[in-house]
């Protein structure tokens, strides 16, 4: 009977050490799953494109774990568990930094566009004051013309942040802001040059 | 009965220690893993989507293999086919890299060429802007081109290739518009027969020059040039300044044009605003005529007037005027003395056509 009672005991303590790993992680998968979708979602693919790749690597490596114990006789997911834990807490925590990543981008993408405007500004200002002299009024003209096209390109810049295409607003904002600028330095010049003849 | 409890013990212990325990992977397995992000970031899934779809399912069932080998008790596992299997896709790899690299090559010489060739085309534009005082429709589309060009390059820089197509295609749009606003301005110096109009004229005017033994002048509005003409034979040539809208051929007052036709002197003024003037007979017969039918056809304003006051004038040839010929006031103290009231003057448009350059616009697009 003491024998019996023993290996009953030994008995329980086997199956019940093994039984405590051999569920499926279920829930801490689709948690993670969720979590990282969520960050996805709030745009991690156009603001951290590369932890959000990162994340599904060690997603997968998550997966990988728990298909390795699933085949196993003695199944243990300790381990899946805690890397699947850790994928949720880091897709939270790179979801929680992209509101503020989205609004630097809208902050830089507005400064660009006021930069802009003041470039376009300072560069029509200056053509209206223009002095029309000897070989630069074809010239005061064209710059004219040329800054009528940048104002209208100016109007998309509006656009592409009302888009949330702050990237692109940038981009196209220090174009323009480029361009308005070298206006300005030729509409010096020119002011310089009939300056200098009078 | 206790050694065989003990026993149990043991083995028990033993088979959980190695069932545990992390097996031991061949080293291309990592290698294999960090081949993959480089693929990544090298932009595998977008230049070469089919062959990096293939190795990542090469990967899979590696990987699948490679589990099955780690599920078994330690003594038992063999990883030759495995390590086989993912030296193979090594080697996928390396070779997806190169085909990689190579197609992005390929992609930016391809833009670079495509840019370039739309960056000519602008340049072309351009420059054909300085014949014309009437160039706002044209270079404000060149302007939106430029912008959209310069962004083009920074992506180009930085390889941001399916970013850069449809730039291209928004380049290629602004350019047409700039050229279907340029053509229309110059659509007349491409029609052969209002070409081959202004050269009769402009040959009737020199011939009537020689076979009368006077003097005439010829207004070249494309070339810019003001041709003095004695006895059939060209004598100097001068440069001109235009209307506002100077390519258009006179209509109405105010239009800005400069008007096309024979003319005569009928006033020297020496004493002009614009230094020396001779003042022309616009209307003629023939600008009444176009005038009563633009009139009729609606084409001009019910209350406009034909208008008048058509001159040669000094002052300079950089300035725009309301349609009249505008030269140097040194030019004008050479002309002046030559010319007397009743001296010819024929305007035209153009002795040579412009089919060519805009067909070349168009031949050498992206």
């Amino acid at each position: 009977m003491k024998k019996f009672s023993r290996f009953l005991i030994l008995g329980i303590f086997v199956v019940s050490l093994f039984s405590s790993c051999a569920k499926q992680p279920t829930q801490a998968i689709d948690a993670a799953k969720a979590a990282i979708e969520a960050a996805t979602k709030e745009g991690a693919t156009v603001y951290a494109a590369d932890e959000l790749k990162k994340l599904n690597d060690d997603l997968q490596a998550a997966m990988d774990e728990v298909s390795t114990q699933g085949k196993k006789f003695f199944k243990k997911f300790g381990t899946a568990k805690e890397m699947l834990t850790k994928v949720q807490a880091d897709a939270d925590a790179l979801k929680a930094t992209i509101p503020a990543k989205i609004e630097a981008a809208k902050n830089a993408a507005i400064q660009a566009q006021t930069e802009a405007k003041a470039a376009l500004d300072e560069a029509k200002a200056l053509l209206e004051k223009a002095p029309v002299g000897k070989g630069t009024k074809a010239d005061i003209m064209a710059m004219k013309a040329d800054l009528g096209g940048l104002e209208t390109s100016f109007a998309e810049v509006q656009t592409a942040i009302d888009g949330a295409d702050y990237f692109g607003a940038s981009a196209k904002a220090a174009t323009i802001k480029e361009k308005a600028t070298v206006i300005s330095d030729q509409v010096k010049a020119a002011i310089e040059k009939v300056k200098g003849k009078r | 009965m206790k050694t065989a409890f003990f026993a149990s013990a043991l083995f028990l212990c033993v088979f959980c220690s190695s069932s545990c325990q992390n097996p031991p992977v061949p080293p291309e397995v990592e290698k294999a893993k960090s081949q993959e992000n480089d693929l990544w970031r090298a932009g595998a899934p977008l230049y070469a989507a089919d062959e990096y779809a293939r190795y990542l399912e090469s990967l899979r069932l590696a990987k699948e293999k490679l589990i099955r080998q780690n599920v078994r008790l330690r003594w038992f596992r063999d990883y030759k086919e495995v390590r086989s299997d993912y030296i193979v896709i090594l080697g996928q790899g390396d070779a997806l890299i190169q085909k990689v690299q190579a197609e992005k090559r390929s992609q930016s010489q391809d833009f670079s060429q495509r840019l370039g060739r739309l960056e000519e085309r602008m340049g072309k534009i351009k420059a054909l802007t300085q014949l014309m005082n009437e160039h706002a429709p044209v270079r404000e589309s060149l302007a939106r081109a430029e912008v959209v060009s310069r962004e083009a390059q920074i992506l180009l820089r930085n390889e941001k290739y399916t970013e850069l197509a449809p730039k291209l295609d928004l380049i290629d749009g602004h350019i047409r518009q700039a050229e279907e606003a340029l053509f229309s301005i110059l659509a007349r110096y491409a029609d052969d027969s209002q070409v081959a109009r202004w050269r009769k004229l402009a040959d009737d005017t020199v011939s009537e020059s020689r076979r009368r033994g006077t003097t005439v002048v010829l207004v070249n509005k494309l070339a810019r040039t003001l041709t003095l003409v004695k006895k059939g034979k060209e004598v100097a040539v001068y440069e001109i300044g235009l209307g506002k809208y100077g390519l258009s051929d006179k209509l109405y007052a105010g239009d800005e044009a400069t008007p096309e036709g024979r003319y005569k002197i009928v006033k020297k003024n020496a004493q002009s605003r614009y230094y020396r003037a001779l003042l022309l007979d616009y209307p003629n017969e023939y600008d009444k005529r176009q005038f009563a039918l633009a009139k009729k056809k609606g084409l001009i304003p019910a209350q406009a007037a034909i208008g008048g006051l058509i001159e040669i004038h000094g002052g300079g040839n950089d300035f725009l005027t309301n349609g009249c010929v505008g030269v140097e006031n040194s030019v004008m103290d050479r002309i002046f003395p030559e010319v007397a009231v009743g001296t010819a003057v024929t305007i035209i448009g153009s002795l040579e056509s412009v089919d060519k350059i805009l067909a070349g616009l168009r031949i050498s697009g992206s």
